[in-house]
C-alpha cells in the first residue's frame, strides 16, 4: 500500500499524458483473495475506488481523482492453459504478450494484440474491450472472453458465463471501463496460429490513393487479418527510434497488410493485394514472409504511439470510428483541421475498421500550442461524429472523451446507460466519474423491477444490483447475501 | 511548431543546448526526461518492477520521480526519491524497450551524481568505490580476495545465510582449473590491439584475460601493452561518483593512446560500455572532448573483434551449455550477435536457449552488495530460467555476472558453473592445438 506523496506520482496518470489525478492512496493486493478482500473492505466503509492494471490505457480510465486506487498487476498467474478446449483461465494482471508466449507451445496465441500488448494486462484489456491490428479479422476482447468472476463493487462475487442463457451479462461487463467491478479471474479463448502469414507494406505517395485502396481491398471479399495505415509524420517517427522497420520516409502513407490463414490458396490473396494496391497507385509493394522480416514490419506500427516523444514532449492520442468508406473525406478533412489550426496531425490507424488514429505531438508548457491542439482536436471528433462514426474504437471514454458523449448520445440514451451502471454498482463507487457525464446519472428510488433466475420478481433491497446478485450465478456473497 | 522529428541523441543528458550554469546534473538532462510519454512498455523490461511489482521501482515511475524533482514538486531529499533510484539496477533494458528513445542510463547517472552532491552514498559504496579509484590498494584487496578464495575460506564463509555469504559465494565461484597451455599460431596481423585488464578481471579472472589474449591473438589480432591503465569508471559513474569517473577515464585515454594501438578491446561488457562513453563524459572539457571522443571510436567488446575476424572454428566441445546476455553488452552497447558468433565457433557445442536472457541477473556493479535484497529476487527470477535449461554451463562475458549468476550457481549446488563464453573458445582451440 502507498500513500506518500512522491510514491503516488506515478499512479497519478495512465498512458495518456496530460491528465493527472492524485488518488488518496494506493493498494495492490498480492492475490485475488486479497484483492477481493480489499474490494469488500472499501465497500464497508462506503470508500470509491479505481481499478488499474498496468496503466498503459489511453482515455485517463484509470484515473483516481482522491478515490483509491486499486492496483491489479500483482495478480498475474496464468492458471491454466487447456490446449484440447483452447482456453486459458488467467487472473487480471497477466500481460497481453506474456499469455502468447505461455500459450505459443500449443500452437496458440492470444488473438487481440493492441499496440501496448508488451505491457497492458488482461484485466485492463477487458474493461476496455481493447482491440488491435488483427482484430479485423479475428474480433476484439469481447469476442475472446468466454468467462469472468468478477467482484462487483459491493463485495458479491459473481460468474458472468458467455454461454449462460439470458441476457449477455458477461457483454455487459466487457468495455464497461472498470465501472462495474473487478474482475478476479478471466477464462479466454486461444486461437491456433495460422498455418502461413504474409505481410505486405504498401507505400503511396498520396493519403487519399492509401485511403481508397483499403476500402477496395475489402470489397473483393478478402478479409486481411490486418489492414493498417501509417502517414509520413508517423513513419518520419519511428524511422528515427530503435524500432525503424524500413518504411519508406518519403511516402505521403504506406499501408501494412497482413493475409493468413491456411497456406493453400493464400499465394492468390496476396497477389489480389498486391495488384489492388498496384492499380491504386501504391509506388511499390514489399512482401515478407520470413517471421524475422515480419516482425520488424510490425515493431515499427506497434511502437509508433511511443516513437512520437521524439517529436515533442507531450501527445495527444485520440481514437475514433468511421464507416471505413468515407475514410478518403475524412482524412482530407483531418488534414485541413490541422492546417487551419497549426498542429501536426500524425495518422497512424486500424485501416481496416476505420479505426482512426489522430494524434498530435505537442509542448504543452506552450498554452497556445495547447489551445490549438485541444480546438483541433475537438474539431476532428466532431467530423468523426458527422461522418456516422463514433468516438472511440477501442481506447475507451474514461475521462478524456466524456466531454463528447453528449455529442453522440441523446440524454435518454445516457441516462440508460447510467440505469444499466447502477446493475453492477448502485452505490456508483467504482471509478466514478468516468464515461458518463455525471449530470446524466439521474437519482432513482430502488424499485421493484428486477427479475433473478427463475422469473421471479424479487424485491429491490439495495438497489438494482440486488437483481444481478440473484440473477447471476452468485459463488461468494461475502456473508452479506 | 517543429517540422522536422529530431530523434534525441544521449547528448540531450549533457549536452543540452539550455544547459544553465549552476544546474544540477539532472536540470540539465531535462531534454532527456521531456521525452518519456508515459506509454509504460519499458514495464515488462524492467527486473526491479517485475519482481517488486510497483511502478515506483519501474523506468517510468523512476522518471516521473526525477522528473517531480526538477519540477520542485518533490524535495531532492525525500526519501522515497533516493530508495527508488538506488533500486535501479543501471541494466538499460528499458533503453531496448522504448519507442521515445528515453536516454534512461543517462538519467540515472545524472540523478544519482544529483542525488550524491546532496547525500552522500552509503558508506559501503563510497568504500568499494574509494578502493576502485586506487590501484594499488586494489591490488592488495584483491590478492586477499584470491587468498580467500584459493584457500577455500571464501567456500566455507558462503555457507553463511543469505546476504552475509553471498559475497563470498561470489568469490568462491570464480576459482577455475588451471588453464589450458596452448600457444597460438601466428595468422596473418589483422589489426594492433590493447587490452582493458579490468579490476575485478585481472584480480580474479586473471585466466580469462589470458584466454582471451591467446583467442584474439590467435585471430590475426596482435597485442600492445597500455601500462599505466586504471578502473575503466563505470562503478563510480553509475553510483554518481562523476568527478572519480572523468578522472580515471582521464589517466585511460592519455594510456592506451600512448600504446598506439588501433582497437582498445574488453571482455568486460560493463567496462566496454564505460569507455564506448567516454566521449560524452568529456564532452564538457574542450582539453579532453576530441581525445575522448577519439578513443570512445576505438573500443570494441573482444567478441566483437572475434566476431569481424571470423573466428577461427575450434575443435568439437560436446557440452550442453546456455547463454545470458549481459545487460551492457545486450542494452547499453546493443551487441546481441558476436557473443553468439563466439559460441558458433566451438563445433558440437549445444547451446538452449535462454528465456528471458536479455533480463538483468541483478549484479550491476556494486549494486548486488548494496541492495541485496533487490539483487536477490532479480537473481531468484534469472536462476529460475536457468534451471529450466538444464545446462551444466551458463555462458557470460562480464565480470559482474559471471560471479553472480556463479554465486547462484555456487548456492544451488548441482554443480553447474558461470563461464565467459571466450574461456569456452580457448578451451575448444587448445583442444585443437593439442
Amino acid at each position: 500500500m502507498l500513500e506518500r506523496p512522491a510514491e503516488l506520482l506515478v499512479y497519478e496518470s495512465d498512458g495518456l499524458p496530460g491528465y493527472h489525478r492524485t488518488p488518496s492512496l494506493a493498494v495492490f493486493p498480492a492475490s485475488a483473495d486479497e484483492a477481493l478482500a480489499v474490494v469488500r473492505e472499501l465497500a464497508a466503509h462506503g470508500v470509491p475506488f479505481v481499478p488499474r492494471g498496468a496503466g498503459t490505457g489511453l482515455s485517463g480510465g484509470a484515473l483516481a481523482d482522491g478515490a483509491v486506487l486499486l492496483g491489479l498487476q500483482r495478480l498475474k498467474r496464468i492458471i491454466d492453459i487447456d490446449p484440447v478446449r483452447r482456453v486459458a483461465r488467467v487472473e487480471p494482471g497477466v500481460v497481453n504478450a506474456t499469455l502468447t508466449k505461455a500459450a505459443t507451445k500449443h500452437a496458440l496465441h492470444y488473438a487481440p494484440d493492441p499496440s501496448s500488448q508488451t505491457a497492458c494486462t488482461l484485466g485492463g484489456n477487458l474493461a476496455e474491450n481493447a482491440g488491435g491490428p488483427h482484430c479485423l479479422k479475428y474480433g476484439v476482447t469481447l469476442n475472446h472472453v468466454v468467462a469472468a468472476k468478477v467482484a462487483l463493487p459491493d463485495g458479491t462475487v459473481v460468474e458472468l458465463d458467455a454461454d449462460d442463457g439470458g441476457y449477455d451479462l458477461l457483454g455487459a461487463f466487457v468495455g464497461s471501463e472498470g465501472c462495474f467491478g473487478v474482475a478476479l479471474e478471466l477464462t479466454v479463448k486461444l486461437t491456433p496460429n495460422p498455418e502461413r502469414v504474409v505481410t505486405l507494406l504498401a507505400d503511396f505517395t498520396s493519403i487519399d490513393d492509401a485511403a481508397q485502396t483499403v476500402s477496395a481491398i475489402i470489397a473483393t471479399g478478402i478479409l486481411p487479418a490486418a489492414l493498417e495505415m501509417m502517414d509520413q509524420a508517423t513513419v518520419g517517427a519511428v524511422e528515427a527510434s530503435i524500432y525503424a522497420a524500413g518504411y519508406p520516409t518519403d511516402a505521403a502513407a504506406v499501408l501494412l497488410v497482413e493475409v493468413d490463414g491456411a497456406a493453400a490458396g493464400l499465394d492468390e490473396d496476396v497477389q489480389a493485394v498486391d495488384g489492388i494496391c498496384r492499380t491504386h497507385g501504391a509506388r511499390d509493394v514489399r512482401i515478407a514472409t520470413e517471421p524475422a522480416a515480419r516482425a520488424k514490419l510490425w515493431q515499427g506500427r506497434k511502437k509508433a504511439f511511443g516513437a512520437m516523444g521524439r517529436i515533442a514532449p507531450h501527445l495527444v492520442v485520440q481514437d475514433a470510428v468511421v464507416p471505413r468508406t468515407k475514410l478518403p473525406s475524412l482524412l482530407a478533412r483531418i488534414a485541413e483541421i490541422g492546417a487551419v489550426n497549426n498542429v501536426r496531425v500524425c495518422n497512424v490507424f486500424h485501416a481496416g475498421d476505420g479505426n482512426l488514429h489522430p494524434n498530435i505531438p505537442y509542448d504543452a508548457s506552450d498554452r497556445a500550442e495547447s489551445e490549438r491542439v485541444h480546438a483541433a482536436m475537438k474539431q476532428i471528433m466532431q467530423a468523426c461524429i458527422d461522418a456516422g462514426g463514433t468516438i472511440t474504437g477501442e481506447h475507451g471514454v474514461g475521462l478524456d472523451k466524456l466531454a463528447y458523449m453528449d455529442a453522440l448520445f441523446t440524454a435518454d440514451t445516457l441516462d440508460g446507460m447510467c440505469r444499466l451502471r447502477d446493475v453492477f454498482d448502485p452505490a456508483r463507487r467504482a471509478n466514478p466519474g468516468k464515461v458518463v457525464p455525471v449530470r446524466y446519472c439521474r437519482e432513482r428510488r430502488p424499485n421493484r423491477q428486477m427479475v433473478d433466475g427463475g422469473g421471479q420478481m424479487v424485491e429491490g433491497d439495495g438497489g438494482a444490483g440486488a437483481g444481478l446478485r440473484e440473477a447471476a450465478t452468485v459463488v461468494d456473497r461475502g456473508g452479506r447475501a | 511548431m517543429s517540422t522536422v522529428a529530431t530523434p534525441l541523441s544521449h547528448a540531450g543528458a549533457s549536452e543540452h543546448p539550455c544547459a544553465a550554469a549552476g544546474a544540477t546534473p539532472l536540470e540539465r538532462a531535462r531534454v532527456g526526461l521531456d521525452s518519456c510519454v508515459h506509454c509504460g512498455f519499458c514495464l515488462q523490461a524492467c527486473p526491479t518492477y517485475l519482481s517488486l511489482e510497483d511502478e515506483n521501482d519501474s523506468p517510468r515511475g523512476r522518471l516521473v520521480l526525477m522528473r517531480a524533482v526538477v519540477d520542485g514538486r518533490v524535495a531532492l531529499d525525500d526519501p522515497d526519491v533516493a530508495t527508488h533510484l538506488s533500486r535501479c539496477l543501471g541494466c538499460r533494458g528499458c533503453e531496448s524497450a522504448c519507442p521515445s528513445g528515453v536516454p534512461y542510463g543517462h538519467l540515472l547517472e545524472a540523478a544519482r551524481e544529483t542525488l550524491a552532491a546532496k547525500k552522500p552514498l552509503p558508506l559501503l559504496a563510497r568504500a568499494i568505490l574509494w578502493v576502485f579509484a586506487r590501484p594499488g590498494v586494489l591490488r592488495v584487496a584483491l590478492w586477499f580476495g584470491r587468498m580467500a578464495r584459493d584457500t577455500g575460506i571464501a567456500g566455507e564463509l558462503a555457507r553463511l545465510p543469505g546476504a552475509l555469504g553471498f559475497p563470498f559465494a561470489m568469490l568462491a565461484s570464480t576459482a577455475r582449473a588451471a588453464a589450458p597451455d596452448w600457444t597460438p599460431r601466428a595468422a596473418r596481423t589483422r589489426a594492433t590491439v590493447a587490452t582493458l585488464d579490468g579490476c575485478v578481471m585481472e584480480g580474479l579472472f586473471t585466466g580469462v584475460n589470458r584466454a582471451t589474449e591467446r583467442v584474439l591473438a590467435a585471430n590475426g589480432y596482435s597485442l600492445c601493452a597500455a601500462p599505466g591503465q586504471q578502473c575503466c569508471g563505470a562503478l563510480h559513474i553509475h553510483a554518481g561518483d562523476a568527478a572519480t569517473a572523468r578522472e580515471l577515464a582521464r589517466a585511460n585515454i592519455a594510456a592506451f593512446e600512448a600504446s598506439g594501438a588501433t582497437f582498445v578491446a574488453t571482455n568486460s561488457a560493463g567496462c566496454g560500455a564505460m569507455m564506448k562513453e567516454y566521449g560524452q563524459l568529456l564532452a564538457s572539457e574542450p582539453a579532453w572532448r576530441d581525445r575522448a571522443r577519439a578513443f570512445s571510436t576505438k573500443v570494441r567488446d573482444a567478441s566483437e573483434l572475434l566476431a569481424e575476424a571470423g573466428p577461427v572454428i575450434g575443435a568439437p566441445l560436446p557440452r550442453r551449455i546456455t547463454y545470458d546476455a549481459p545487460c551492457h553488452l545486450e542494452h547499453a552497447q546493443k551487441l546481441s550477435a558476436p557473443p553468439l558468433q563466439v559460441l558458433a565457433a566451438i563445433p558440437s557445442l549445444e547451446h538452449v536457449p535462454l528465456d528471458d536472457r536479455e533480463q538483468c541477473c541483478g549484479s550491476a556493479g556494486i549494486f548486488n552488495l548494496i541492495e541485496p535484497d533487490v539483487s536477490e529476487r532479480v537473481l531468484a527470477a534469472k536462476m529460475r530460467c536457468i534451471s529450466a535449461t538444464n545446462a551444466p554451463v551458463v555462458a557470460t562475458g562480464n565480470p559482474g555476472c559471471l560471479m553472480q549468476i556463479g554465486a547462484g550457481l555456487w548456492r544451488e549446488g548441482r554443480g553447474a558453473v558461470a563461464r565467459h563464453p571466450i574461456e569456452l573458445l580457448d578451451e575448444s582451440y587448445a583442444k585443437r592445438e593439442g
